[in-house]
């Protein structure tokens, strides 16, 4: 890659800060997401009221001990990043002005939860996102529409048509995904070396 | 005027050439022997008699095959349309430029008549005759941006204005240069042109989003884009790539004149009263290096300009495989004299 080469449309992630002006802090963390959590802990334990969902995964350390001891109020452990999908989509609605919305995860579960808080009209530009455990990649094949998840590689198999796909780093934050380009439609069967280089 | 619509495909077996006329007519790009993106844009003004200026929408001797084409790649993938819930207003605003230009500009081919919100539409060369309630959609067959577009050569992006930037939050993409509607629908400006190489450097993109962002109703602009496409096809979306892909490998010396064609978007941008968007058009012409090489101006300026091509244009605009041919075709012509400035054929 050619140096100072960018795509703009790939998101930035920082590490989450608190929001010194919300009326209320909801947190949502999956896996490694976990010790983003406690690591906002560690700036400031807020006063305005705060609401936790933490899942851990198979892939990641268990940061629920550690979380129970240090947030103060309003965690709930769940069992799967299913769970605390479907545990914000059912508390967003009860939220009020003010409520600012902290994300920390692997990039498909922040893009799951964007899409979810979308519904309740949260713009992705007021969640503040952390990117944390893994590089893996959702990939969208632009030529049957499936989405792939947790592609590591440069090139992945398109779980719909099997195409071997090119990871572009083209990002939609609608899809949550990056485009996916078949990559020996001039030359078939002819791949480059596929590699791991998101981890 | 009264134009003859040819009979021509753009998939398979590709018949489809233009007319003398239409060669002297195209909307050629390169006014020096030198390339670069820059902010081209122009108003979108009444130009010569003849020209693809001369009104708002060009409509020319591909329209019919045109349309029909684009109602074959959209059965064939209905997501090359698409429209996002708060662009109705925006639709409305496209069906009545769109309406009101070609009855005006096409009194032959196209008629519109109103009586407060009933109108009818005909067109004439595709066979449509539609009555309607302005603004009520169920009084027509299908979404109105989808009905017009389906009746407008080109391809159109409905471009919605908050946040201070635009976003691409409708489409009608059947004629487009490998960027997939699908993928980029609710997109901002930034992350829209997030891949194009070196525009980031040069500030064009800022610059265009800030004059776009000030474009006044009533007064459209235009800009001229390019690149090339073996054979005449209009679809050469990324969803199709696998099936459009190799004929890049097919070009040898033999076949480079007819089977490379310069594709020319004629670009152009609407303010729309209602909803304050703005329409994106983007118009697509196609000629192959032997219908350019009817203009010895022409030849020589596309091999000077193909020639000192930066190569990361070369790479983004998918020609590394045939560009060294397509200039070999063309030194032919060039004898070194100087051009003087200018896209005229003669």
């Amino acid at each position: 890659m050619e140096r100072g080469y960018w795509i703009r449309s790939k998101p930035v992630y920082t590490s989450l800060v608190w929001h010194d002006k919300a009326t209320s802090h909801l947190l949502v963390a999956q896996g490694d997401g976990g010790m983003a959590v406690l690591k906002i802990f560690q700036l400031m334990h807020p006063k305005q009221p705060i609401t936790v969902l933490y899942a851990c995964n198979l892939n990641s350390k268990d940061y629920a001990k550690t979380l129970k001891k240090v947030v103060p109020e309003g965690l709930q452990i769940l069992n799967s990043e299913e769970d605390v999908l479907l545990t914000l989509n059912n508390i967003l609605p009860n939220m009020s002005m003010g409520m600012r919305l902290y994300v920390a995860g692997s990039e498909g579960f922040i893009w799951a939860a964007s899409e979810c808080a979308k519904k309740f009209g949260i713009e992705d530009t007021d969640i503040m996102k952390e990117l944390t455990g893994t590089l893996a990649r959702s990939v969208y094949c632009v030529h049957c529409k499936a989405t792939t998840h947790d592609i590591t590689t440069n090139i992945g198999k398109c779980c719909g048509c099997e195409r071997m796909l090119f990871v572009r780093d083209h990002f939609s934050r609608r899809l949550g995904a990056y485009m996916g380009l078949m990559v020996d439609a001039e030359s078939p069967g002819i791949l480059p070396e596929i590699e791991e280089i998101y981890p | 005027m009264t134009l003859v619509f040819k009979q021509e495909t753009f998939r398979d077996d590709y018949r489809y050439s233009n007319s003398p006329s239409g060669i002297k007519r195209f909307p050629f790009p390169f006014a020096e022997d030198q390339y670069m993106y820059s902010v081209n844009i122009e108003p979108h003004g009444k130009g010569k008699q003849g020209s693809v200026n001369e009104f708002a929408f060009d409509v020319d001797e591909h329209y019919v095959a045109e349309c029909i084409d684009k109602g074959i790649t959209l059965e064939q993938d209905p997501g090359r349309y698409e429209s996002l819930p708060h662009m109705m207003d925006a639709q409305w605003d496209f069906l009545e430029l769109t309406m009101e230009s070609h009855a005006q500009d096409y009194p032959d081919h196209f008629t519109l008549k109103k009586n407060g919100l009933n109108w009818n539409w005909e067109n004439k060369p595709l066979g449509i005759k539609d009555s309607f309630v302005f603004g009520d959609c169920s009084t027509l067959p299908m979404d109105p941006f989808e009905y017009m577009g389906r009746q407008v050569q080109g391809d159109f992006v409905l471009l919605d204005q908050r946040d201070e930037t635009l976003y691409a939050d409708a489409g009608f993409i059947t004629s487009q240069a490998d960027w997939s509607l699908a993928f980029n629908i609710g997109m901002s400006w930034k992350e829209w042109h997030g891949p194009v190489p070196r525009v980031t450097e040069l500030g064009v993109m800022d610059r265009a989003l800030k004059y776009l962002m000030n474009l006044q109703l009533g007064s459209p602009v235009r800009r001229l884009n390019w690149t090339m496409t073996i054979n005449p096809r209009l679809d050469t979306s990324p969803e199709n790539y696998p099936f459009w892909g190799g004929d890049r490998n097919k070009v040898n010396k033999e076949n480079v004149s007819d089977l490379v064609h310069l594709r020319v978007e004629l670009q152009a941008l609407f303010r729309l009263p209602r909803s304050n968007g703005i329409v994106f058009v983007i118009r697509c012409y196609l000629i192959n290096l032997k219908e350019i090489a009817t203009y010895p101006r022409w030849s020589k300026r596309l091999h000077r300009v193909l020639k000192g091509l930066h190569p990361d244009l070369i790479e983004y605009k998918g020609l590394t495989k045939f560009h060294p041919l397509a200039v070999d075709w063309l030194s032919k012509f060039d004898d070194g004299a100087t051009i003087e400035l200018g896209t005229q054929p003669e």
